[in-house]
């Protein structure tokens, strides 16, 4: 049934904008950061790990959040239009699958958009004249930055299913990842879901800032996940809906 | 005439009844109040003598991110009912498309209205709780006026965006694009920098600040304020408002 819901809501992407917004908004941080990289070759010596400082510096503090912020409002908004609500609630199918079907898809346009940074960054580097390949370090972390963002995900999929505009969930998003940078540089950053993209990303750090604590930061990715999730789900299954 | 105008702004303003928008602006000041809070709690107390400078300084770089995608909020919130409703076909046969562009515009201006003011009181409210010294009112208006007149120009752009656009995706990537845009733009060269509008909120900034790398000390300084150019941006924000009203009104609907 997940696996249907899943198609399903796949199919309610087609020809959407989604794509374009995955592709072109990290195009801005990637050119910016090599600019700024290329500004500042005299500070910055680390060659690919400077770079991933700048490619990072504002794209995981600020804009990741509101981005798959945006990406939730829209798949969401789709039912809040045309008396839609009406619809996917009386299907013969379980709320949790609906729910895990559109975390599925929000998952998988996140994956794309990390590879599609990890690919802008390969480009930027070999551009700005940086030998050889990335260092795999660089991979690992865009793979760690997307297991953070899950409970990103899943706590702006719960905002714009529960708030019907389309979007003040991205604005709360902006909100998030402002606070998220501040607690952050307090060091309180596995208590605030919108920090732990940033964690994983090892966001405008040459140096891995995580090594030897990874086990706090995948229970807090959990612990998130499982409650925003939870959430949404005792939401669809308990609240009436308004269509 | 002015029961025509006074009308139609109460028609603006019966629509978006009940929609809490007013809470979009009131979040972004509540939060810019916590960010300054933090700010100045930071500070050592030999530092409050320049703290006005400093508010002038930082909240000019916290607009730039913080605005675009404010103003992109507001506009989306306010227009996306006629998107949704698809009312426009219904209004045009009784209001002017020009007009309702124009009222449309100043009633989003109402909540940048609410946002400008708010910063204001907050910016007197804690130079006072915190003895932060004398302000200079002409760096005061200036900031306070630049802020208003870049996001009206911001405005006009993410206004029409919302209403030509039938998913609220491209207005809000936009308005994503812009505070990305904006903050970059204060790393570029300042002729590049100059071509960003975003980033326009801290390019009228009159605050400069030097940091001594060796002492680690920040000194803020009064920087002179470019009235020519804030006077062709004014000419290129109305030339802009024009431009963007004229594509709506083109909309076939």
């Amino acid at each position: 049934m997940l696996t249907r819901c899943i198609l399903a809501e796949r199919k309610k992407l087609r020809h959407s904008l989604i794509l374009p917004a995955c592709i072109l908004i990290p195009i801005i941080p990637a050119i910016m950061g090599t600019f700024n990289y290329l500004q500042n070759l005299g500070i910055l010596k680390s060659e690919w790990y400077s770079l991933w400082t700048q490619h990072t510096l504002f794209y995981a503090s600020f804009f990741f959040a509101p981005l798959i912020g945006l990406y939730c409002s829209y798949l969401w908004r789709l039912e809040h239009r045309n008396n839609n609500w009406n619809s996917i609630m009386t299907a013969p199918v379980p709320v949790c699958c609906i729910y895990f079907a559109k975390l599925t898809v929000i998952l998988t346009i996140t994956l794309l958009t990390q590879l599609w940074t990890g690919i802008l960054y390969l480009v930027c580097g070999k551009i700005a004249g940086l030998p050889g390949l990335f260092p795999p370090d660089i991979f690992f972390w865009l793979l760690r930055g997307t297991v953070g963002a899950l409970p990103i995900c899943a706590l702006q999929l719960f905002l714009s299913m529960k708030i019907r505009s389309f979007s003040i969930p991205i604005a709360i998003g902006l909100v998030g990842s402002v606070l998220g940078t501040v607690l952050n540089s307090e060091g309180a950053d596995l208590f605030w879901p919108y920090c732990l993209m940033l964690l994983g990303m090892n966001a405008n750090k040459s140096e891995n800032t995580m090594s030897g604590e990874m086990l706090p930061f995948f229970i807090s990715v959990c612990l998130f996940t499982v409650i925003f999730s939870a959430a949404s789900v005792w939401e669809m299954k308990h609240r009436d809906i308004h269509a | 005439m002015i029961s025509i105008t006074a009308r139609q702004l109460r028609a603006e303003r019966q629509k978006i009844r009940h929609t809490k928008a007013l809470l979009v602006p009131l979040g972004f000041l509540g939060f810019e109040i916590l960010w300054t809070m933090w700010q100045l709690s930071s500070m050592k107390p030999s530092e409050f003598s320049q703290g006005y400078l400093m508010l002038f300084y930082n909240l000019p770089v916290m607009n730039t991110l913080l605005m675009p995608l404010m103003i992109s909020v507001i506009a989306s919130r306010v227009c996306d009912m006629e998107v949704k409703g698809d009312t426009l076909k219904i209004l045009y046969t009784m209001q002017k498309q020009e007009s309702f562009f124009d009222f449309k515009y100043l009633n989003c201006l109402r909540y940048i209205t609410v946002f400008v003011i708010g910063q204001g009181l907050m910016i007197l409210f804690f130079g006072t709780v915190n003895h932060l010294g004398t302000i200079r009112p002409s760096i005061f208006f200036i900031y306070l006026i630049t802020t208003f007149a870049v996001s009206t120009v911001v405005l006009s752009i993410q206004q029409t965006l919302s209403l030509m656009s039938h998913s609220q995706l491209l207005p809000l990537g936009i308005g994503i694009g812009g505070s990305f845009l904006g903050l970059f733009s204060l790393f570029f060269p300042k002729p590049v920098a100059r071509l960003v509008l975003w980033g326009y909120y801290a390019n009228f900034s009159v605050v400069g600040m030097n940091w001594d790398p060796d002492t680690r000390i920040i000194d803020y300084y009064v920087l002179s304020f470019p009235l020519s150019r804030f006077l062709l941006f004014l000419a290129a924000g109305v030339f802009i408002y024009f431009i963007c009203r004229m594509i709506v009104v083109k909309k076939e609907v």
